[in-house]
């Protein structure tokens, strides 16, 4: 009955009400879309880097080699030499080495020459079909299968680079041989082939080092006449020397390599090896600057709706002054009318609470198909953290009851034969 | 039936109010008069349980009332007492039937819409039972604080000024209201008022100096 009449009494100044309500709302939401992107984008960065040491690649910015050749989110820093590459992959320390050489896209896909190691280090199981063995043969992600609807048989014709609109191979067709199963990974996206299919598409072997450098977004020009049709005759392998690849993704097996080969590479060669645990924490301190400004500012609204609440408390306390003597004559208790205020601010704090959880869950939805399109990264709306949000769940009790303190304590003290007999 | 014996009350050191002893059979009435100033109000907060007298007993039901604890006399007076003010006041959110049965559940934990209903019927505003009070003429209002505070069949009907805002004709109304319910529901009426329409409709009389 307390309960009843607190709800009534909370929806009889309905802007009050709507103005508490909306405060609230909008900052429970923002607390909650914060929390879950920076989970679910460090889940994301995280299981993408599990069993990569080091990545070694083109010297340039390190953040830039593991975005490109992680995430698969920016251009690649450069070619390196597969020769050379080879000689650290043979190395003692490394336990697995994955090559991988960036080659066109397909719709926007990427199509990645690697090899069969790739797939298992992203434990993506081969759903349909085989695995890759020939040059051309690709093996799907599971997100492109769905989303091109793709089946094993299908052929089609990379376009150049990594825009959708740049140059389209035509000389080679590629063959969808299987499609992985869904991992919540960057595998998802992706579309594999051997290394030298990627060689043989960007054509002359033996004079790539000079015409086939890397495969950034402006391109480069591709040599096409002459030398073709001596290019279709044999299939390249992975032995053919003097080739070009974009990474290699290094696993180790003697944990010293980790510390020691940065130094070493950067002096002995013109490649780099950067760790990716490094650099995604360096992104990720960049980020919490940014994510912490925000929930600053979350909290600071949270703050503002518990001083409004507390106002709207307060003020209708004087006018409600008579309704509390009238209660207490009728029978209740001084603690019956210090419940009245304290369930009347719960009540706004719920509510406020529900519309922020439904609200910022609307906004990952929003957030997760901006960022699908252009990053290839969603993000999962219907999550719950229950410890986080139970914990702003706690904080948002504590400031209804901390902006009710005052008014109930005032409830509580009411002198009614003063009030009734000023009324 | 309500009896008082050497009540003083006082606000401060200076000003000491006696107030006379009243004695009132159920089903009976009351009038204590007096000018402003002289502590009519004052008497009735202390009748109603509102004021803790500085001296004195006061007995309901041969129960002395300022004995009780403060948790224990806020039930009593909701089972015992019924209210009638100056001027009405309820709770705005809810409707005339929710503040009656409000008035019930306090005092005794029950909604007893039944009878919140008949009162209004008896009194005239069965009709706007789901209106907010405030959508009802004074004269209305005063009819269903009536209603209210015989929610709970109290055993004293106290009532402050009850027509000092109401024209002549709801005035004799709500006063023949008053007497004849409380003789209904055997209550002992006490109406404190300095209205000179009323005082002449009774007999006893107590006033104050």
């Amino acid at each position: 009955m307390i309960a009843k009449l607190a709800w009534k009494n909370i929806w009889f100044k309905p802007l009050n009400t709507i103005l508490s309500v909306v405060l609230l709302t909008s900052s429970v939401a923002i607390i909650t879309t914060l929390v879950l992107v920076e989970k679910q984008f460090e889940e994301k960065f995280t299981k993408n880097i599990d069993g990569v040491d080091l990545v070694m690649g083109a010297q340039g910015s390190p953040l830039q080699l593991i975005l490109s050749s992680v995430y698969h989110v920016d251009a690649p820093t450069g070619n390196i030499s597969y020769d050379s590459a080879k000689v650290w992959m043979q190395h003692p320390f490394v336990e697995k080495a994955i090559p991988l050489a960036f080659g066109d896209n397909y719709r926007g896909f990427k199509i990645l020459g690697t090899t069969a190691d790739y797939l298992e280090k992203y434990e993506a199981k081969i759903a349909e079909g085989k695995i890759f063995e020939n040059n051309f043969e690709v093996v799907i992600g599971s997100k492109i299968a769905q989303k091109l609807s793709l089946t094993i048989g299908d052929e089609f014709f990379g376009s150049h680079g990594g825009a959708a609109e740049g140059h389209v191979h035509e000389e080679y067709a590629y063959k969808v041989v299987g499609i992985a199963a869904p991992t919540g990974k960057v595998v998802d996206n992706l579309i594999l082939c051997t290394i030298p299919s990627v060689w043989q598409m960007h054509g002359d072997h033996g004079s790539i080092e000079s015409e086939n450098p890397a495969h950034g977004e402006e391109g480069h020009v591709h040599v096409e006449g002459d030398d073709q049709d001596h290019n279709h005759h044999h299939d390249l392998t992975l032995d053919e020397p003097g080739m070009e690849i974009t990474a290699v993704l290094l696993k180790f097996r003697n944990k010293m390599g980790i510390v020691t080969w940065p130094r070493i590479i950067a002096q002995n060669t013109k490649m780099q090896v950067a760790s990716p645990a490094l650099e995604v924490n360096r992104l990720f301190s960049l980020f919490g600057i940014g994510i912490q400004a925000m929930q600053y500012l979350a909290y600071g609204i949270m703050l503002i709706s518990g001083i409004s609440i507390f106002i709207a408390l307060y003020n209708t306390l004087k006018e409600r002054k008579n309704e509390f003597a009238l209660l207490r004559v009728n029978g209740a208790k001084r603690m019956q009318l210090m419940q009245l205020v304290l369930i009347e601010s719960l009540l706004l704090c719920i509510v406020g609470f529900i519309f922020g959880t439904i609200l910022g869950r609307v906004s990952i939805l929003w957030i997760s198909a901006s960022s699908e399109q252009d990053f290839k990264m969603s993000f999962n709306p219907y999550e719950f953290l229950w410890d986080k949000e139970g914990v702003l769940f706690l904080l948002t009790i504590g400031v209804g009851v901390v902006a009710a303190l005052i008014p109930a304590l005032k409830a509580y003290k009411l002198n009614i034969s003063k009030t009734l007999a000023n009324a | 039936m309500i009896s008082t014996n050497k009540i003083t009350f006082s606000y401060n050191k200076d000003q000491v109010f006696y107030m006379p002893d009243l004695y009132c059979e159920a089903g009976n009435t009351i009038l204590i008069t007096g000018d402003s100033g002289k502590g009519k109000t004052t008497y009735l907060h202390i009748l109603g349980g509102l004021l803790q007298p500085t001296t004195g007993t006061i007995e309901i039901n041969k129960e002395n009332m300022l004995a009780l604890s403060e948790k224990k006399l806020d039930k009593f007076r909701g089972k015992n007492i019924g209210i009638v003010f100056q001027k009405s006041h309820f709770v705005s959110a809810l409707t005339v039937l929710e503040n009656l049965e409000m008035a019930s559940w306090l005092a005794t934990g029950k909604k007893n819409s039944v009878r919140a209903k008949r009162l209004l019927e008896q009194l005239d505003v069965a009709n706007q039972a789901n209106k907010l009070p405030s959508q009802l003429s004074i004269g209305q209002q005063q009819r269903v604080s009536i209603a209210r505070a015989l929610m709970n069949e109290p055993k004293v009907l106290l009532a402050d000024e009850p027509t000092s805002s109401l024209d002549d004709k709801n005035a004799e109304k709500v006063i023949e209201l008053l007497t004849s319910l409380s003789k209904e529901y055997k209550a002992a009426l006490v109406i404190v008022t300095h209205d000179s329409r009323i005082k002449e409709k009774f007999i006893n009389k107590i006033t104050l100096i």
